[in-house]
């Protein structure tokens, strides 16, 4: 038979000549409480977690995911949450061992796990280096107990400095997760925070600005948080802080150490692939002639009755030609860095034309940076990403 | 069917009110009364027929209902009720629709009194002859005062009220003994069907099917299909197509003849040419005389109208031209601002008239308007002796080359309860205005005052409402043009003058006007990303500043592997807000600064 060209296909106009490198995303929904600022997938609990039936089902909807991946190397693995650190060490161990067996894991893949620094969960941060976790994520917020119970926290300072000594014995990567512009804060207790963190010398550090994220209890009932001048001050001097202490500022809330940037989160960043399995964790994968998105049921306990019955899956799309480079840029502009320029065409099959209006526009106003092979935000662009982001949005 | 009723038997009547004092509920239960409409065609209220009326509850087209109604002496009386509009912006067309009456219910709210507008119909009425018969309306309320009502009603428009007729059009008490009175106390016509033709033009618009429909009341001769018709105003001839009453439904009848209201059609395509106030007679036996009153009514107020998006100036263009057939005080000619583009400058009766127009191009035509601040005419006296009218600050003169700037002044006639009125006069006074008269009735004061109309198309009526806790109301005619030490306010953003912004202030009020708008337009724009300089200057001299700060940074704190729908709409509504201001330079001006005069000291 004559080779013909599929139709669909070439109405979409994707061919991808190779596909991205794959991450593997796990959800694990539970919280102890849920904070007032988090628009996560979370379900507090005061009951047992279904921690056996839950790796049952998440074992259930790789496998069902499988066929979509088929052969591909997965460079990283995240477990996130909700709060994963609830999860025994035994159980992370047998997900682990699930998939290693059904997926070719890279050599050097990254094992990354979110843990509260409650001194339970400190706990177990041995057993979790030993179940094969090679990363830590640690959710410190602040070292100051009057911010933390702003935030609802239910850590205090003392547990967060203890949980950082806990890992940093079991652990040579690791990552602590700051907020800044807090109810109430100035500029030197945001500083003071960052100084603490820098201390540690952690490898990694995510600072980000409390948003008050809708439908979340702070969106309903604003704290009193600094406004948008005051933020901005402890904004540059948190940046400032960071950036003279040896840190690499790599993206918008980002900070490594050299070589310790979060290899999972800059392939998000990078436009690649990921698989998320656990309720409602979402999925970017690519194929030779479309890129889909897919979520999976939000409740845990709706998640655990479909995956089991094959059928994971409550959301599955298809990305348009016309929405591709927005969702490129929403991520790959993120990165001081920016992206080479073959990267865009490799990822979303789509020549560079398709964005160079825009591309002109945000140049002419100074928000990117461009030779023939890269492209980059500038430091205006940076400060101004949602502008230059909007230009890449398509006309309905 | 049609019968012919002798002149003895008819009755042509208006009925005047304030709005909401019930004047349409009224006019729905004489319809109903008289088996005008069934059950069924009788949605409440038809005689404010357009959906915005209805919801303003004005009336802007006067319509009229042809009514049979058995009296107690037990013959059949024709009642031509013919409805005038009730907003000071319509006066001519209220005083057209009185000249073709010979009586007019005067309807007062019970409870609330007697109010500006209409004491101001009520002397149009009673200056015409026209035989006023007052009716308490609303007299079911519990809060109703019927006593004071009267005393109000005699003292301030000096008729006798002592048999006003007690009423409430909510349930139907004392319909018929309105309808008795009509019959009893209002004159029938006069006139005679064999004198050469004078009918009056009570109202006119423009029907889809038929063209151009003539509502006339016919005060001598007859009128009838096949006859060759005279306008006397413009001399203009029609063949007449149609002639007939509405019930209110319409109803071809043979003729119309002295005394007898109906509609006329004739085939004229554009409004304009079917004035309001003019007399239609005969071609080939024409009257000696038009009748009196007509006048050509002017647009008073002047805005201009762009679209958002530059690519619907021609349905901008389009819709203005619809709303036009209907609409004959309407007027648009293309205008150009630097700052928003190609659009129109609009003229109006009113500010009530423009923001119907306003509404009915956004509701009606789903159009997204920009609308600069409203303006009155100024006569220019330029120094080589040329009198120019400017309709637009931003057209006016070069300062050097003006003698004379003069502003239209107007007689405002407000009423207020006692407790209110210093606050009314203080609100007078910094409009500029010269108090002429003061007068105390009853419960409520009658104060005259001469104001510049330029001041009061601002935002006189939301400030006369607020200060008087919505109690005061008003009335007002252009009185003359006045010479005044007016000066160009211009507005800059980073240093462009932006045309559209422009306005004519009192110099005495420039600095503070100046002052006021650049902080409340620095309340307005909102920050971007660089910061955004608001001047108001005279000349080229700068006599206020602002500075709309620059945006300290407008980044996600988070994006990894979620949701990317969520944040997707985030970004489309940022751009979604931007995309309805214009841009200015590389400034981005919402719509409502266009506008943030009208709101400078509303606090």
């Amino acid at each position: 038979m004559a080779h013909v060209v599929p139709i669909e296909a070439a109405l979409r106009g994707i061919r991808l000549n190779s596909l991205p490198p794959l991450s593997l995303y796990v959800h694990l929904p539970w919280c102890a409480r849920k904070c007032p600022y988090c628009d996560f997938n979370s379900h507090p609990t005061r009951l047992a977690i279904p921690e056996t039936e839950y790796a049952q089902a998440l074992v259930a909807d790789l496998e069902q995911a499988l066929p979509q991946i088929w052969g591909r190397r997965v460079y990283s693995i995240f477990f996130g949450g909700g709060t994963p650190s609830l999860f025994s060490a035994a159980t992370i161990e047998f997900l682990l061992a699930a998939f290693r067996a059904r997926l070719p894991l890279a050599p050097d893949v990254e094992v990354t796990l979110e843990a509260n620094p409650g001194s339970a969960e400190a706990q177990k941060f041995e057993d979790y280096r030993a179940a094969g976790v090679n990363r830590l994520s640690i959710g410190i917020q602040s070292f100051n107990d009057r911010h933390l119970a702003a935030l609802g926290r239910i850590h205090d300072s003392g547990e967060a400095r203890r949980a950082i000594e806990i890992a940093q014995r079991h652990f040579d990567n690791y990552n602590l997760d700051l907020m800044y512009a807090l109810p109430g804060q100035s500029v030197e207790e945001a500083l003071a925070d960052v100084r603490t963190a820098i201390a540690t010398c952690a490898p990694h550090l995510s600072c980000y600005h409390l948003t008050l994220e809708p439908g979340t209890p702070f969106h309903e009932n604003p704290p009193p948080v600094p406004d948008e001048d005051a933020a901005a001050e402890i904004h540059d001097a948190v940046v400032a802080e960071l950036e003279a202490s040896g840190y690499s500022h790599y993206e918008v809330s980002a900070y490594a150490k050299p070589g310790r940037l979060c290899r999972h989160n800059l392939n998000y960043w990078l436009f690649g692939d990921y698989l998320g399995i656990g309720a409602g964790a979402h999925s970017k994968l690519s194929f030779h002639d479309r890129i889909v998105r897919e979520v999976r049921h939000r409740l845990p306990k709706t998640y655990i009755e479909r995956a089991a019955a094959g059928d994971a899956v409550a959301e599955r799309r298809e990305v348009t030609r016309k929405e591709l480079p927005f969702e490129f840029m929403l991520n790959a502009l993120r990165l001081h860095e920016g992206f080479a320029v073959q990267h865009f065409t490799d990822c979303t099959g789509l020549p560079l034309a398709v964005i160079e209006r825009p591309l002109r526009e945000a140049e002419a106003r100074g928000l990117i940076e461009r030779t023939h092979t890269h492209i980059r935000p500038s430091a205006r662009g940076r400060r101004y990403l949602n502008d230059l982001l909007e230009l890449f949005l398509a006309d309905d | 069917m049609a019968r012919a009723f002798d002149m003895q038997h008819i009755r042509n009547f208006s009925i005047i009110a304030h709005i909401d004092h019930g004047k349409s509920t009224l006019a729905d239960r004489f319809i109903q009364r008289c088996g005008g409409l069934t059950d069924r065609e009788m949605e409440s209220q038809v005689l404010d027929s357009m959906e915005l009326e209805r919801e303003r509850g004005i009336t802007i087209k006067a319509q009229t209902a042809a009514l049979q109604y058995k009296a107690r002496d037990g013959k059949v009386y024709l009642l031509n009720l013919i409805d005038t509009p009730g907003h000071v912006d319509f006066s001519y067309e209220v005083s057209r629709s009185l000249a073709a009456c010979e009586g007019a219910l005067l309807v007062v709210d019970a409870s609330q009194g007697v109010e500006a507008q209409t004491v101001a119909n009520c002397y149009t009425a009673i200056e015409q002859g026209v035989e006023v018969v007052p009716v308490l309306n609303k007299i079911d309320l519990p809060s109703a005062d019927p006593e004071a009502a009267i005393a109000e009603i005699e003292d301030v428009i000096g008729i006798d009220a002592k048999d006003a007729i007690r009423a409430s059009a909510k349930t139907g008490e004392g319909i018929d003994d309105i309808l008795e009175a009509i019959v009893a106390r209002i004159p029938p016509p006069k006139g005679d069907p064999d004198n050469p033709l004078q009918a009056l033009i009570i109202d006119s618009w423009f029907d889809n099917y038929v063209g151009v429909v003539m509502l006339v009341r016919v005060m001598e001769g007859t009128l009838r299909p096949k006859d060759k018709m005279l306008l006397m105003s413009t001399g203009a001839t029609h063949m007449c197509e149609q002639v007939g009453v509405f019930t209110p439904k319409s109803q071809a009848k043979p003729q119309l003849s002295a005394g007898e209201v109906g509609f006329v059609i004739s085939g004229i395509k554009e409004l304009e040419a079917a004035r309001v106030g003019d007399t239609i007679t005969l071609a080939d036996r024409p009257a000696a005389a038009p009748l009196p009153g007509f006048k050509e009514i002017k647009p008073q107020v002047f805005a201009g109208l762009y679209p958002v998006e530059a690519n619907q100036y021609d349905a901008l263009r389009d819709a203005l031209t619809k709303l036009k057939l209907n609409d004959a005080s309407l007027q648009f000619e293309p205008e150009t601002s630097q700052a928003l583009g190609f659009g129109f400058r609009c003229g109006f009766l009113g500010l009530l008239h423009m923001d119907i127009v306003q509404e009915r191009l956004e509701r009606e035509y789903d159009m997204d308007l920009i609308t600069t601040a409203p303006t009155v005419v100024y006569e220019v006296l330029l120094r080589d002796g040329t009198l120019m009218r400017v309709e637009n600050p931003a057209r006016m003169p070069d300062p050097s080359k003006i003698a004379e700037i003069r502003e239209p002044i107007i007689t405002a006639t407000i009423f207020v309860p006692q407790d209110y009125v210093g606050a009314v006069m203080t609100l007078c006074n910094s409009k500029r205005g010269v108090q002429r008269n003061m007068q105390y009735h009853g419960r409520q004061v009658m104060l005259t005052y001469e104001l510049p109309l330029n001041e009061v198309v601002l935002d006189f009526f939301d400030k006369l409402k607020s200060v008087s806790r919505g109690y005061a109301s008003l009335d007002y005619e252009f009185k003359e043009y006045r010479a005044a030490d007016m000066v160009k306010l211009d507005i800059l953003i980073n240093g462009d003058r932006v045309d559209a912004l422009s306005l004519m202030v009192h110099r005495a009020n420039a600095q503070y006007r100046g002052r006021e708008l650049v902080a409340k337009m620095r309340e307005l724009i909102p920050r971007q990303m660089f910061d955004v300089a608001v001047q108001a200057a005279i000349g080229s001299h700068i006599i206020a500043r602002e500075t709309v700060k620059a945006l300290r940074k407008n980044v996600l704190a988070k994006c990894y592997g979620g949701d990317v729908t969520r944040k997707k709409k985030l970004l489309e509504k940022q751009k979604a807000g931007k995309k309805r201001m214009k841009q200015v330079g590389s400034v981005e001006i919402p719509q409502e600064a266009f506008l943030a005069i009208l709101q400078v000291d509303n606090k």
